[in-house]
């Protein structure tokens, strides 16, 4: 099928009155839980996981991807009006966006934020439908040495790229990987690690697993915060920026856009990093540097345009390898495999609504989301008052129900239990819980790659140098780690002379809840203080 | 199904009612005397969850009383499997079975069950498999692939849908019996060994011949060397292993059946084969089953658990061996 005929497809499917309504569930609820701080998209999705499963496939991952794409959206409003980053993601946006906003440029703040989401998110979706038909059709030659590749390049990559301290995130990886082992063996069915626990025969549920450290852990550490969020109740206007601004920002978001899109397709990539390299890339580029921190509208206009790229090209190594970029492609692929479609170079050809409509809903959630945002402004922001309790008891509900009906089975439950408390135990000792799931979904495909690898081999280890495509994933494996150990040192030094406050420790803590943390006059997203005092 | 309910009281009160009448005496006319619970050990909306409920649509015609499917999947069957023989053997809880996964499963691991733990009441599906070859293959029928085997033992590498199911354990027996060396590498479903065999990264493929195979083989994506059944298959173009020489490798096909837990009495047995084999006539039944896996002649109670003793006798030496 060609690439027209597919996009006529998807958009058959995406404009479906039932895939309509699912679209514009799912962006709402994204942008809902964007504007929460605490409730990301990857404890969301871990949330709704099973919910997904009464309903098409095709419409599960709309939903999904929806929620994904949608807390881009939501995060910016809170960074900018409350320095509150509401996902992850949007951190960076906290730097210059809160700034505008405190000289009464919040409304173009959150416009250009809208528009270069907008502008992100639909390039980096033209960029998925040329290249993942092509990407597909060579992943079929993709035999079991380069998906062992692959996914150790993910493993490196998420915990190089991820989190604070690599030593952590590879710690976690570990315990990850360690985790995967435990069931029948891939290639002669002995079981391992099991005690005689039939429950544990198949390994531990990735769906229970996932939203016990995503869902759980995050409910039992907002639980904690004690303060209360207020919201702002200045008005906003001017939304629309000035042509000035416009002029100002396009170049920014340009770049934002191959930036992001680039950065998504890699494992370990998405949100945080491409908003983070965007802001970096922005901030270098600037005749004027001092001027970032400062309310810079490049500076909110480039990493938010990154981060919905990337949050789209993301999609493209689940959809043609079967390998998740990302811990909420993870979840995709989770929600996948319930429904019985395995990921893989066979989905495009074999699932084409799936692929086409998931990307034809894209383009649909995109408008959603710039027509949403723009006047709605206002009534995101009284989201804030919802209470914590409320809020955790309901999704603790809806968690329990939710991973029961999996399986039926009452084990689960208490794996999310026991994940939960691990996932806020984590939290508080600043591990990231993002390798560790990535690693455990990733190493199962690892482990039965490498076994089936060297059965094709007799056991040589040759096999994954004297293939080319998995002697280049090795070789750029390995231009990773140096290239990663020279960026370190660079992004310290680029950040080193700058206003400390809020980026002290950008360099080295990406992720919102270390990071802000230790700044210690910035809010963070777990301990959020009443904004007004600033 | 809550709006059945009503109707399906009504139903049990004119079986009753119809059943005292004929027959006073019989000891399963009160049976059932509540709602049945049909357990599918693997996951709605599979081939065996979709089976179990066409199934459990006819059977609640049959037997007046609501049957309710209930998914277990996990742990090769032994989820469904514990479940089921931890019920009362009254009949009320039933259980979808795979073989020969069920009895390999078992054979290979401490699950706490072994066949003389289940009535078998009878076959709703048989499921063959095959040999396939990706297009390109050098080799046009089976005697070229075991020919090239022979002449080097690592050269030829056998794809199978799962490593505890039967294709791993029959291509081992290939390998056994005849003394051609083959390679299994097990990969998780037919899905994953088609795209291997497409990418050329395993030489042939042992796989189920269902749905999502099929179509492969009659656009010639694949080629079909041979099948596991006894006769040719009507609905694909390959010789059988019986006839190329190798009498010994009939073993690949899976059966889907239902059994209940031991001990369930031979009347309430007697009635669900009686139900079971009138599903097997019902076109619409059939229909949503696939004909081409339901069985021309029914195979009941003695006929399931003639299959469950022959599975355990070919696999108890090759499994964990």
């Amino acid at each position: 099928m060609g690439i027209s005929d597919g996009i006529v497809q998807g958009f058959a499917v995406a404009l479906d009155p039932v895939n309509l309504l699912y679209v514009f569930a799912g962006v709402l609820i994204g942008t809902v839980i964007g504007v929460l701080p605490g409730l990301g998209p990857t404890a969301t999705i871990a949330l709704l996981l099973p919910l997904t499963y009464t309903i098409e496939p095709a419409t599960a991952v709309i939903l999904l991807a929806g929620i994904y794409y949608g807390s881009m959206y939501g995060g910016t409003i809170t960074s900018v009006l409350l320095r509150l980053p509401g996902e992850a993601a949007s951190v960076v946006t906290t730097f210059d966006g809160y700034q505008m906003a405190r000289q009464g440029r919040a409304g173009p703040a959150l416009g250009i934020a809208a528009i270069g989401s907008f502008v992100g998110g639909i390039l980096s979706v033209l960029g998925l439908m040329l290249l993942a038909p092509p990407l597909a059709d060579l992943a079929v030659s993709f035999g079991p040495p380069e998906y062992v590749a692959l996914t150790a390049l993910g493993i490196l990559l998420v915990t190089y790229l991820g989190s604070g301290s690599p030593l952590k995130s590879l710690s976690m990886a570990a315990l990850g990987l360690l985790l995967a082992t435990v069931g029948q063996d891939p290639i002669t069915g002995t079981t391992r690690f099991t005690f005689g626990s039939v429950a544990l025969f198949d390994g531990l549920d990735f769906v229970a697993v996932a939203m016990g450290l995503f869902g759980v852990g995050e409910i039992l550490h907002s639980l904690e915060r004690t303060d209360k969020v207020q919201a702002v109740t200045r008005r906003i206007r001017h939304i629309w920026p000035t042509r000035q601004d416009l002029r100002d920002s396009s170049g920014a978001i340009a770049r934002g856009s191959v930036l992001g899109f680039v950065i998504g397709v890699l494992p370990g990539g998405g949100g945080v990093i491409s908003s983070l390299a965007s802001y970096a890339l922005e901030k270098r580029r600037a005749k004027d540097p001092s001027r970032f921190g400062r309310g810079a509208i490049e500076g909110v206009a480039g990493p938010e345009t990154a981060n919905n790229a990337s949050s789209t090209s993301a999609f493209i190594p689940l959809l043609t390898l079967g390998i998740p970029a990302n811990v909420v492609l993870a979840l995709i692929f989770g929600a996948l495999l319930i429904q019985g479609v395995t990921p893989g170079p066979q989905l495009i050809s074999e699932e084409p609504e799936i692929f086409w409509g998931v990307i034809a809903s894209m383009v649909v959630g995109n408008v959603m989301l710039l027509v949403l945002n723009i006047p709605l402004v206002g009534v995101f922001v009284q989201l804030l008052r919802v209470r914590a309790g409320v809020l955790a008891a309901f999704a603790l509900l809806v968690t329990m129900a939710g991973v029961f009906s999996v399986n039926n089975d009452s084990f689960d439950m208490w794996v999310v239990l026991v994940f939960g408390v691990i996932g806020w135990l984590m939290k508080k000792t600043g591990f990231e819980p993002g390798p560790l799931v990535l690693a455990f979904v990733l190493g199962s495909i690892m482990e039965r790659a490498f076994r089936q690898s060297m059965l094709l081999s007799g056991g040589s280890l040759d096999v994954f140098v004297t293939r080319p495509l998995s002697g280049g994933l090795l070789a750029v494996m390995a231009a990773v780690v140096v290239l990663s150990l020279v960026m370190a040192r660079r992004r310290r030094a680029a950040f080193r002379h700058v206003e400390p406050e809020g980026e002290a420790d950008l360099g080295t803590a990406p992720t919102p809840g270390r990071d802000t943390r230790r700044t210690s006059d910035s809010v963070d997203t777990d301990v959020p203080s009443a904004p007004g005092e600033r | 199904m809550r709006p059945l309910r009503p109707l399906a009281a009504l139903l049990v009160t004119a079986a009753a009612l119809s059943g005292c009448a004929e027959d006073p005496a019989s000891v399963a006319a009160d049976y059932p005397s509540e709602d049945i619970r049909l357990l599918v050990p693997y996951t709605a909306g599979g081939p065996t969850d979709i089976a179990a409920r066409a199934l459990g649509a006819h059977l609640e015609g049959e037997l007046g009383r609501p049957v309710v499917v209930e998914n277990l999947p996990g742990a090769s069957g032994a989820t469904a499997y514990t479940e089921l023989i931890g019920s009362q053997p009254d009949g009320h809880t039933l259980s979808m079975t795979a073989l020969p996964t069920a009895v390999l499963n078992y054979l290979a691991n401490d699950v706490g069950y072994t066949r003389e733990d289940f009535a078998p009441i009878g076959v709703v599906t048989q499921v063959p498999s095959g040999i396939v070859v990706p297009a390109g293959s050098p080799h046009q029928d089976l005697e070229s692939l075991f020919e090239a085997a022979r002449q080097d033992p690592q050269a030829v590498t056998v794809g199978t849908p799962g490593a505890t199911n039967t294709h791993a354990a029959e291509t081992r027996r290939i390998t056994e019996l005849h003394d051609v060396p083959l390679t299994v590498v097990p990969f998780e479903g037919n899905a994953e060994v088609q795209t291997a065999l497409l990418g050329g990264n395993v030489a042939a493929g042992f796989v189920n011949l269902s749905q999502d195979v099929l179509p492969a083989i009659e656009s010639g994506e694949l080629r079909l060397l041979a099948v596991g059944t006894e006769e040719r298959l009507p609905y694909a173009d390959a010789p059988t292993f019986v006839e190329l020489g190798y009498p010994e490798l009939t073993q690949s096909t899976a059966t889907f059946g239902v059994i209940a837990p031991a001990e369930t009495p031979d009347e309430v047995v007697s009635t669900l084969e009686g139900a079971l084999r009138s599903a097997s006539e019902d076109e619409a039944v059939v229909e949503a089953l696939d004909p081409r896996y339901v069985p021309e002649e029914f195979l009941g109670s003695a006929d399931l658990a003639g299959l469950f003793t022959e599975t355990e006798e070919t696999f108890r030496d090759v499994v964990g061996g």
